[in-house]
């Protein structure tokens, strides 16, 4: 049972940091990202890359990492994706070419075996008769944290001020002197550097190769459908939702059975309430 | 609605020709093989432009009817071991089912819903393909189909056969009242709701019709490959086929049909480059998406025969 919380917790919590970057850059820009995933990947390897290859300390090569995620994130936004926000299709097309050639590019250099990458944390901890590792114990923690100072930079800010405004009504909070463009690139250097900064804390326990970041773009679209396209809190909740109804799916059923539960998801919100469980707009 | 003019139809017939000659002319089962995948990608290229081309839904999960009925072939030949022209019509069925399944929720639903709802489908199928190997056959697949008719060379005019008929077909309903109103669905959604036409039942028919030719085409590549495996129903197929409909001109049919033949002849030419294939492929998608946003052949086919209507 306590199993199920831990382990719950932490697939929530690495959930909840992709896919609060997915709607973060939807609610703020419009932009559906197909190329989150190559973020989350793009993580994982530099995490690789820097810790096994280079064999820098960690403290230098994970921030690094997150930090390179996040200015790519920002350069495919101003050169690849604005100059085409005049077409949601054009969007959807440019994130997902950039998502394949990331992958490409993943696969030429580094080949298509699987990556290993030495954990941060090496110990077990032993919670109440459950041993955990480390480094998922260091996951959950890492990510309830950035979402804590996500939500407080957000509420608190004068930038996340902005970023709400500009969320609420892109042309107004222009009128008002917002630099929309600007608050354009925040986001996306946010929403690149969570997804990459998941990758870099699951890369030592969960395997590192060219097509991972799929799987998760497409849990974390789910989450963001269920939770409301757009809301935050929503996607955090879902997280939750998800997080939990597969360890309990995988502990009571099979492993095997788990993708099914996204998919389940994502047909019964879209049936019964399509804005999401706390999505602002209706979807229809 | 502007009717087929003598050019179109006698560039289509010339290109159809030409289609059908060049195998018999090069005279290499190697070249046939290759133009039989180009014209089944033209069959998946120009059922997706029915759809997303003409009511702007952009369905990013094409591979879900494609790999369905690409399946379908492969569990009539290999567990029920039933005559391999009873593959196509399943296949139809089969793709018809899954769209009805895909479509009726999220259909319903304005915004990107749809777009990222068939992307999920399709990467879910291909991971369940995995996860149930026992009966999909894991990575490998299944194997041991039959060829539906002997000769490649006859198989080859066969799928043409089914290609010229598709294109005609869906040609016939965009231009049709039906297609009409899909391209008014396209334009202002709320606006033809209020005009009382059932959006949500014309988005739906038209996805039912995408898919069936896409089941189609999936059976018929199952029936040239004789086998099957996950990738079909992977992210690359959806893509690759969008590319080929951007390229030849969404919208137009005959354009992504085109579209679908000239990138698949490109692709082998660019055999050499090996792991590079799939980046020349974004790289022209990209190019094309900044400097030609109607796409390349029906606007040029357009321009070329402004002067004769």
């Amino acid at each position: 049972m306590l199993e199920i919380l831990i382990y719950g917790a932490v697939s929530s919590a690495i959930y909840a940091m992709l896919a609060v970057g997915f709607t973060l850059i939807f609610g703020v820009a419009r932009i559906l990202n197909l190329a989150h995933g190559a973020f989350y990947a793009l993580g994982a390897y530099a995490a690789y890359a820097f810790t096994s290859l280079l064999h820098w300390p960690l403290f230098i090569a994970a921030p690094l990492a997150v930090l390179l995620v996040a200015l790519f994130g920002v350069l495919m936004e101003r050169f690849l994706v604005r100059p085409l926000r005049y077409s949601q299709l054009a969007v959807l097309m440019i994130t997902l070419s950039v998502s394949l050639a990331v992958e490409q590019g993943l696969f030429i250099t580094f080949g298509s075996e699987y990556r290993n990458v030495p954990s941060f944390v090496a110990d077990k901890i032993s919670i109440g008769g459950v041993d955990i590792g480390g480094q998922r114990l260091l996951t959950l923690i890492a990510g309830v944290l950035v979402l804590l100072l996500l939500w407080l930079f957000i509420q608190r800010t004068r930038l996340g001020a902005a970023i709400l405004a500009v969320s609420q009504d892109p042309e107004a909070a222009q009128y008002m002197g917002i630099p929309t463009n600007r608050i354009f690139s925040v986001v996306m250097a946010i929403s690149a550097g969570t997804a990459a900064l998941a990758g870099v804390l699951v890369s030592p326990f969960l395997t590192v190769q060219p097509t991972m970041g799929l799987l998760p773009m497409v849990k974390a679209f789910a989450i963001v459908i269920v939770g409301g396209l757009g809301s935050i809190p929503g996607s955090i909740l879902a997280a939750l939702l998800l997080g939990y109804s597969e360890t309990i799916v995988a502990y009571l059923i099979s492993s095997s059975w788990t993708e099914l539960v996204s998919l389940v998801a994502v047909v019964i919100t879209l049936m019964i309430k399509p804005s999401g469980l706390l999505g602002r707009r209706a979807a229809f | 609605m502007k009717q087929l003019s003598i050019v179109d139809l006698s560039g289509a017939v010339v290109v159809v020709a030409l289609l059908a000659l060049t195998p018999v002319l090069l005279n290499s089962n190697y070249f046939t093989g290759v133009l039989t995948v180009c014209v089944i990608y033209a069959i998946w290229a120009a059922s997706w432009d029915f759809m997303s081309g003409l009511t702007g839904r952009e369905n990013f999960g094409h591979s879900l009817f494609i790999g369905a009925g690409a399946y379908t072939a492969g569990f009539l030949a290999t567990v029920w071991y039933a005559n391999p022209w009873y593959s196509l019509p399943t296949a139809v069925v089969v793709a018809i089912a899954f769209s009805l399944i895909v479509g009726f929720p999220t259909l319903r639903l304005r915004g990107p819903y749809f777009a990222l709802a068939m992307l999920s489908a399709s990467a879910i199928m291909q991971r369940l393909c995995l996860i149930f190997w026992e009966y999909s056959g894991g990575e490998e697949g299944l194997y041991g189909l039959d060829p539906l008719i002997q000769s490649p060379l006859h198989y080859y005019w066969f799928v043409l056969a089914i290609l010229v008929a598709a294109v005609a077909i869906l040609t016939a309903l965009a231009q049709s009242h039906w297609g009409l109103l899909l391209r008014a669905i396209r334009g202002d959604e709320a606006t033809c709701q209020a005009a009382g036409i059932n959006v949500t039942f014309y988005k739906i028919a038209s996805l039912t019709i995408s898919a069936a030719f896409a089941g189609l085409g999936g059976a018929l590549y199952a029936h040239y490959q004789l086998q099957v495996s996950p990738p079909l129903f992977s992210v690359v197929v959806s893509i690759t086929v969008i590319i080929m409909v951007y390229v030849g001109g969404i919208g137009s049919i005959y354009g992504p049909a085109l579209g679908a033949i000239m990138l698949t002849l490109l692709t082998e030419l660019l055999r050499t480059f090996g792991e590079y294939r799939l980046w020349v492929y974004t790289l022209t998608l990209m190019l094309i998406l900044f400097l030609l946003p109607n796409g390349l052949i029906a606007p040029l086919w357009r321009r070329l025969t402004e002067r004769f209507r």
